[in-house]
């Protein structure tokens, strides 16, 4: 899996490309983690993520957490139907605001 | 109809290859797209516990299998491994109300085990041979 993180002025995009599972989860994890150092609003674009296990869902929940302790804002974009099945099995979905591409969400964060 | 076997070495780049595989079969069995991603999120799940808690933590380096047969019904699949016993179903999890908790109310484990139970039509779990074996079955719907 490939993780990069892009600036749009105050929003930081953390763009993850690839499966997310137990081997990628922890570069999943720091480069969620550098977001939330660099700023309080942040988009998650997992418009390239085939797969995600409840390791991803782990790195999710800190973020939340995360964001949450700082009072900022995340939106997750690009999210597939079996991703969002397994967010919403777990109950993650209805916490999460949730949108198709990347460019619905810097513009949901820009309004906010 | 024989089981059909493939050896995976205990670490978590088994991973990918390992999901490619279930796609595979999951293809051949004729499987829906959300079944056969439920079943890889499955087989993802416990097969990273039998890696990380089976042999990482206790430092050994083993293989695990995947056993798997195609029926015109069904797709019946087994993870076994050498590690010590371990049942996934005696592993508490999280209930209704658990999963309707604020996220900062979480307790962070239990979910692997949660969605593989949830994802598949029958999962079971067996030690009678000496080793831990977990039955993943989808019916072909």
């Amino acid at each position: 899996m490939k993780v990069t993180i892009k600036d749009f002025d105050d929003i930081a995009v953390v763009e993850a490309e690839g499966n997310i599972d137990s081997k990628t989860a922890p570069e999943f994890e720091r480069n969620t983690k550098l977001a939330t150092d660099k700023s309080n609003i942040i988009a998650i674009d997992l418009t390239a993520v085939e797969f995600m296990s409840s390791a991803g869902l782990r790195v999710l929940l800190m973020l939340y957490r995360n964001v949450k302790a700082k009072e900022g804002k995340v939106v997750l974009a690009g999210v597939s139907e079996e991703i969002q099945d397994v967010m919403s099995m777990t109950g993650f979905i209805n916490f999460f605001k949730i949108v198709d591409t990347k460019e619905q969400a810097l513009s949901f964060l820009k309004q906010a | 109809m024989g089981m059909e076997t493939r050896s995976f070495p205990g670490n978590v780049d088994s991973l990918d290859p390992l999901r490619e595989h279930i796609g595979a079969l999951a293809q051949q069995a004729g499987l829906s797209k959300k079944s056969t991603y439920n079943l890889k999120v499955a087989i993802d799940e416990i097969a990273t516990n039998i890696i990380l808690y089976g042999y990482q933590s206790e430092k050994i380096d083993g293989t695990y299998r995947l056993l798997s047969e195609i029926t015109e019904n069904e797709l019946t699949v087994i993870l076994e491994d050498d590690a010590k016993p371990f049942n996934p179903l005696e592993n508490k999890l999280p209930d209704e109300l658990d999963l309707s908790l604020p996220l900062e109310e979480r307790e962070i484990g239990g979910l692997g085990i949660f969605l593989t139970i949830n994802g598949v039509d029958d999962f079971s779990y067996d030690f009678s041979t000496g080793k831990n074996r977990n039955k993943f079955v989808m019916k072909v719907a």
